[in-house]
């Protein structure tokens, strides 16, 4: 996910949170008994020994939603008091690191895993049984490092298929033509589009300015290749399923004629402002929805397939727990720890931030959450989420490297071989000094 | 700590030179040699100060920088970006302030300031509004010319549409000094040669130009040293897209530094961009200095 993106679902996120009035959790009652699945957390139990403490969390946004779990959190510890930190996000990620390198660097922080190779190095692990952490959330394994875990995933996010519900009709197409297969999806966005002579009044389906994350990193999976070959190092670009679906891309606009790479810079805009019928959109898509564009009368279906059984649906990024200072006095630690303790174990504060983000709850026991289902961008994916893989941080090269090379095929008019082939060069370069390794192999399905 | 070089200074004026002068050191140390030193330091070095990565590299970033297609690419965006706009800031900035400066010419301190809003205004402002006119869909070019172009999505049209919106902005600065120029012209020097029979073409060919000249040469030092600095406009405009079509040098930097965390290589960068700046500005002072 690059940065606009990000910025946007913040955004999405904070008004969503903010026009939420049903969120709530420091207006319950104080819990007094132990709560939560095999991460247990015990309110009864003192933190810093009843003495009055002060810690800091940085986050990027959303600060209700922050906000409303330390009110939980302090309602049973009075003496912590926990002072929320908003910087944004173009400025997170220059002072967060450089105040965890000093010794007044917060104690808590938001994470974001893009920034994994910035941040690990200043992290204390969590000090939380790892066999605890699998027993309760799903992807642990992928973020253990030497035995240690440092954060995991409180939710899981990825791309769906949006659609207009006004256009569908209009249409003629009813939710039985749901499409199950790339061919069925081209079929419909062909019955979608609408023209004028030559020009394009209505694109069937638009991927403008994020064919890249949306399709390229991720649609690989269900052809059975991953990103990164058995290294977990080598980038895996220059591949037949790479160039098979960006060949498919190329043929939607320039051989089915169902959209434009000049209509719209962004096909989420282009279908927030009703002029495209669908788009592949991850979760904080419903949000952004929700609140900029809430005239849009949309679905949600879960992405297409090939053939019907891929090795894996699409890819997902987790949404990470907090991260805790190492460098942070070691009271300040304690209760750094004891706070992530309570957020894992409350179920209530998981549904509120998945919720919120439009991500899958990663906790086992929330997989059929009510509320959780209740959200259509989450209910699609329920089915098949164990389906999904995660390939780890991967450094932001795999996504600029593969943006400029379907710009080049695009734009450009170089052909698909050559673009990748320039592309694996490029990423190889960028990644040379880089000690990022692929969890791909961790994928439970993996062949 | 000064030794006291005129005796009418007083002892106050001595105290407050030194003053002056040490906290001029101190500032220009701390925010200007010391971070320059450090860069240089880290050019040589795999840096990423934000995760404590710093492994020394020898001459790889800069063998690197030098192999590197792309920089090369970049550069001869860069030269070509700032010679079409240099070309036009000065010419228009001339032309504009000269026919302010005519006598036909009333409120020209209303168009002064006209000309100049544009300068004055955020480039990351004035670049969003021209990304906005340029836009395919429902931009007012496009609209206004019946025409049906992807300005800054077609590798044609996209660094022209860049260095279009540059000028518009820039040209305003080149009006001003140019005035400031004009007005400092001596008068006896045009009073001669109207006296000499010299028409208007004659007059501004052979006395305003030539005397116009160390302005001239003030503006385009200034501009080359602007433009090859030149990043905002291609990062909110085209991302240096479609493909790398529109990469400038300072934007491979802001790229390597900003997106990679490539601290080290994008030092290298910016140690070779300093030498060549430093180079183009020797030069127009040597071509300036040939010529008189």
């Amino acid at each position: 996910m690059n940065k606009k993106m990000i910025a946007a679902m913040t955004a999405a996120i904070t008004a969503a949170v903010g026009l939420s009035g049903s969120i709530v959790m420091a207006s319950e009652a104080v819990p007094t008994e132990p709560f939560g699945d095999t991460v247990k957390y015990d309110p009864t139990v003192e933190i810093n020994d009843g003495k009055d403490i002060s810690v800091e969390l940085w986050e990027w946004g959303s600060d209700d939603l922050f906000q409303q779990v330390i009110d939980g959190y302090t309602a049973i510890h009075p003496n912590v008091s926990i002072k929320l930190v908003n910087n944004p996000w173009e400025d997170y990620w220059t002072k967060l690191p450089l105040a965890l390198s000093g010794k007044n660097g917060p104690a808590i922080f938001n994470v974001h895993n893009s920034y994994h190779e910035n941040l690990i190095n200043y992290m204390a692990p969590l000090d939380i049984p790892l066999e605890d952490l699998q027993a309760d959330f799903t992807g642990v394994d992928a973020h253990v490092i030497d035995g240690n875990v440092y954060y995991i995933d409180y939710g899981m996010m990825t791309g769906s298929v949006y659609y207009n519900k006004d256009m569908w009709e209009a249409a003629g197409l009813t939710e039985d033509d749901i499409p199950k297969t790339w061919d069925e999806m081209r079929e419909i966005a062909k019955k979608l589009t609408i023209k004028d002579g030559d020009r394009l009044v209505q694109a069937g389906l638009n991927f403008n300015g994020d064919f890249h994350q949306n399709y390229l990193l991720g649609l690989n999976y269900q052809l059975g290749e991953n990103l990164f070959q058995e290294d977990g190092k080598t980038p895996n670009v220059n591949s037949d399923a790479m160039k098979k679906v960006m060949q498919m891309l190329v043929d939607m606009y320039e051989v089915d004629g169902v959209g434009s790479k000049d209509f719209g810079e962004k096909g989420a805009d282009s279908f927030g402002q009703g002029q495209s019928a669908m788009v592949i959109q991850w979760g904080h898509y419903y949000n952004t929805l929700n609140t900029t564009w809430s005239d849009i009368n949309f679905g949600v279906f879960e992405i297409p397939t090939f053939d019907g059984e891929p090795y894996a649906y699409n890819r997902y990024n987790g949404e990470s727990t907090f991260g805790i200072n190492k460098n942070a006095p070691e009271d300040q630690q304690a209760v750094a720890q004891d706070f992530v303790k309570y957020f894992l174990a409350n179920d209530e504060a998981q549904v509120t931030f998945n919720l919120a983000m439009s991500t899958f709850p990663a906790k086992k026991s929330l997989a059929e959450n009510e509320e959780i289902l209740a959200n259509p961008s989450l209910k699609v994916l329920a089915e098949h989420i164990d389906r999904y893989i995660w390939p780890g941080p991967m450094p932001a090269t795999m996504e600029t490297t593969l943006q400029t090379a379907g710009q080049n095929i695009f734009f450009n008019g170089m052909d698909i071989d050559t673009a990748f082939e320039e592309a694996q060069e490029n990423i190889i370069r960028d990644m040379k000094n880089s000690t990022f390794e692929s969890v791909e192999s961790l994928y439970a399905y993996a062949e | 700590m000064f030794k006291k070089s005129y005796p009418l200074q007083s002892r106050s004026e001595i105290i407050l030179r030194n003053i002056v002068v040490t906290a001029m050191v101190i500032f220009f140390s701390v925010f200007l040699i010391v971070p320059i030193g450090i860069a240089f330091a880290g050019s040589f070095h795999e840096w990423n100060p934000l995760s404590g990565t710093y492994n020394f590299l020898g001459l790889d970033n800069y063998i690197e920088v030098f192999t590197s297609e792309l920089f090369w690419k970049s550069m001869l965006n860069t030269v070509i970006f700032s010679a079409v706009v240099i070309v036009f800031r000065v010419g228009l900035g001339l032309a504009i302030a000269y026919a302010i400066y005519s006598p036909l010419v009333k409120y020209k301190s209303f168009f002064r300031a006209v000309y100049y809003m544009p300068v004055v205004t955020p480039m990351v402002a004035v670049a969003f509004v021209w990304k906005f006119m340029y836009n395919p869909q429902i931009g007012t070019i496009n609209q206004l010319f019946h025409l049906d172009i992807n300005w800054l999505m077609n590798p044609s049209t996209a660094l022209l549409a860049v260095m279009i919106m540059t000028i518009w902005k820039d040209f305003g600065y080149a009006v001003v000094m140019y005035m400031a120029g004009l007005y400092s012209l001596p008068a006896d020097a045009m009073e001669a040669a109207k006296v000499d029979g010299a028409n208007a073409w004659q007059t501004f060919r052979y006395i305003t130009l030539p005397l116009l000249k160390p302005m001239t040469l003030f503006v385009v030092i200034t501009s080359i040293i602007s433009y090859i600095q030149a990043y905002v406009q291609i990062l909110i405009m085209t991302e240096g897209g479609p493909g790398t079509a529109t990469y400038l040098a300072s934007y491979i930097i802001y790229d390597e530094a900003f997106v990679k965390y490539n601290f080290g290589y994008a030092s290298a960068l910016s140690f070779v961009l300093f030498v060549i700046t430093a180079a183009f500005t020797m030069l127009s002072f040597r071509v300036s200095g040939t010529e008189e």
